[in-house]
């Protein structure tokens, strides 16, 4: 107990002392994830729009697809992309095995079926009426698809949250095609996972606090937007 | 004066479940013209509104304006040019009153222009005191208000209301009558859909009954001839615009 408690007074320090290292690692987190997620986000939502308000055969297949696409291994994604990507693989002459793009595409694989998952469950959840009045009040289809999307944004929010929340802790896909590279593809559960395995548990619980601080603020600022209870339309 | 027929539909025809509930109607919209529509329940009236303002599509059925006869597949960016649907409770964004009735206007008009036109519609449909207010806190008449606000910001050639005065008390339908009034005299053709016949006896120029998938005319004011010869079922054959 007294081991961990002087771990976490030093990861304390280790955080406040400004760590060139620690600081770079936490970097490279949000920059990978915050990048996967821009990406994957347009098209999802609008996966997640058709899903919902469109007639189409292969619908519901597409659907259960997406929801057991949610129960993958980040590992298993990890491992498909992995050999997609070496050297032998389809893509392996973009020679993007262990760098930051690769975790990218990784972290979109993962994230994809969670906005589109919750997404359609959202989507689906709004008044139809919101559509109809948008097209009849002479929108087009993208105002009409920005106008619900706006009706159900908390749902939306969440769902942006969600997958924010599970690329930015996933261990499995970023070792895997990241490398866990110093100063280039080491990333916070990368570096907690290293750093443990060598018994220097610092390191590791200083990224720990500042995981679990990420995930105080974004359910933190979910809460807030759902209390202030609107944007601008 | 004979009005012009706004628009013609041809042949609507729509199933559920090997139900028929649209059988081969014809219907066309003069402006200036308030069309009553009565039905049972279930007997597809909101169904037939939607097809007619594009929301829904027919099974069957084509569209006639002054430009000749359109496919459906082609047709539904005409109707949404010319058409506006008015739900039973209409839909209000979550925004305020003001924000909800600028909805209507085209994203290309200037902001000064958006401004002074919203200004208008409020003043119009009485709503200035509520302009700010939260459109989805509302009460039923004011929500149908402000839907009819919007209705006269865009100024479609059609508008069809969707039983507009169900649960509303009776200023409130005082207040929607007076307003569809205003709308039909700036020369919209309006089509009403409701169980009370004698609530819009002042109003209807003419009624018709949809049963079993087709439509009858059941009464029609006096009009000047080529209006009320306004055959349900041979439109296509005997109008004359």
């Amino acid at each position: 107990m007294d081991s961990l408690n002087s771990a976490t007074l030093d990861a304390m320090h280790l955080l406040a002392s400004g760590d060139n290292e620690l600081w770079e690692i936490i970097g490279i987190s949000f920059r990978v994830s915050s990048t996967a997620i821009l990406i994957a986000t347009p098209p999802s939502l609008l996966m997640a729009f058709l899903l919902a308000y469109g007639r189409f055969p292969g619908r519901r297949l597409l659907i259960s697809a997406f929801s057991t696409l949610l129960s993958v291994p980040a590992v298993v994604v990890g491992l498909t992309l992995y050999l997609v990507l070496s050297r032998q693989g389809p893509l392996g002459d973009w020679k993007l095995l262990f760098t930051q793009s690769a975790m990218v595409m990784g972290q979109v694989a993962l994230c994809i079926p969670i906005l589109v998952a919750m997404g359609h469950s959202a989507l689906q959840a709004a008044d139809r009426r919101a559509w109809e009045t948008a097209r009849t009040l002479g929108a087009g289809p993208l105002r009409a698809v920005l106008t619900v999307m706006h009706e159900v944004r908390f749902g939306l929010l969440a769902a942006l949250l969600a997958a924010y929340g599970r690329i930015i802790a996933e261990v499995g896909a970023s070792m895997m095609l990241g490398g866990n590279i110093l100063h280039h593809t080491r990333n916070i559960p990368t570096a907690i996972a290293l750093e443990t395995s060598k018994g220097e548990f610092t390191q590791g619980i200083a990224l720990g606090i500042v995981l679990l601080i990420l995930a105080f603020v974004l359910n933190g600022l979910l809460h807030y937007f759902q209390g202030k209870g609107r944007f601008a339309l | 004066m004979t009005p012009t027929i706004n628009i013609q539909f041809n042949g609507i025809s729509k199933r559920y479940r090997r139900r028929t509930i649209l059988d081969g109607i014809d219907i066309a919209l003069h402006e200036h013209q308030c069309t009553l529509l009565c039905g049972a329940n279930g007997a597809g009236k909101t169904t037939l509104l939607k097809i007619m303002a594009g929301l829904e599509k027919p099974d069957h059925g084509s569209l006639s304006t002054g430009l000749g006869e359109t496919k459906w597949r082609r047709c539904r960016r005409a109707l949404q040019e010319k058409v506006m649907y008015l739900h039973q409770h209409p839909y209000m964004f979550d925004a305020s009153v003001r924000r909800n009735i600028g909805y209507a206007l085209p994203r290309t008009s200037s902001s000064e222009n958006r401004d002074q036109r919203i200004i208008e519609a409020l003043q119009w449909a009485d709503l200035e005191d509520i302009a700010s207010a939260s459109a989805t806190s509302l009460s039923g008449g004011e929500a149908q208000r402000v839907a009819l606000a919007r209705a006269w910001l865009r100024s479609p050639s059609i508008l069809l209301l969707d039983e507009p005065t169900a649960n509303m008390d009776q200023e409130a339908r005082l207040r929607t009558h007076a307003l569809l009034r205003q709308l039909k005299d700036d020369g919209m053709a309006i089509v009403i859909t409701s169980h009370d016949a004698l609530q819009f006896q002042q109003l209807a120029d003419r009624q018709l009954l949809l049963n079993d998938g087709k439509i009858t005319l059941v009464s029609k004011s006096e009009q000047p001839e080529n209006v009320s010869a306004f055959p349900i079922g041979q439109a296509r054959h005997d109008q004359t615009g």
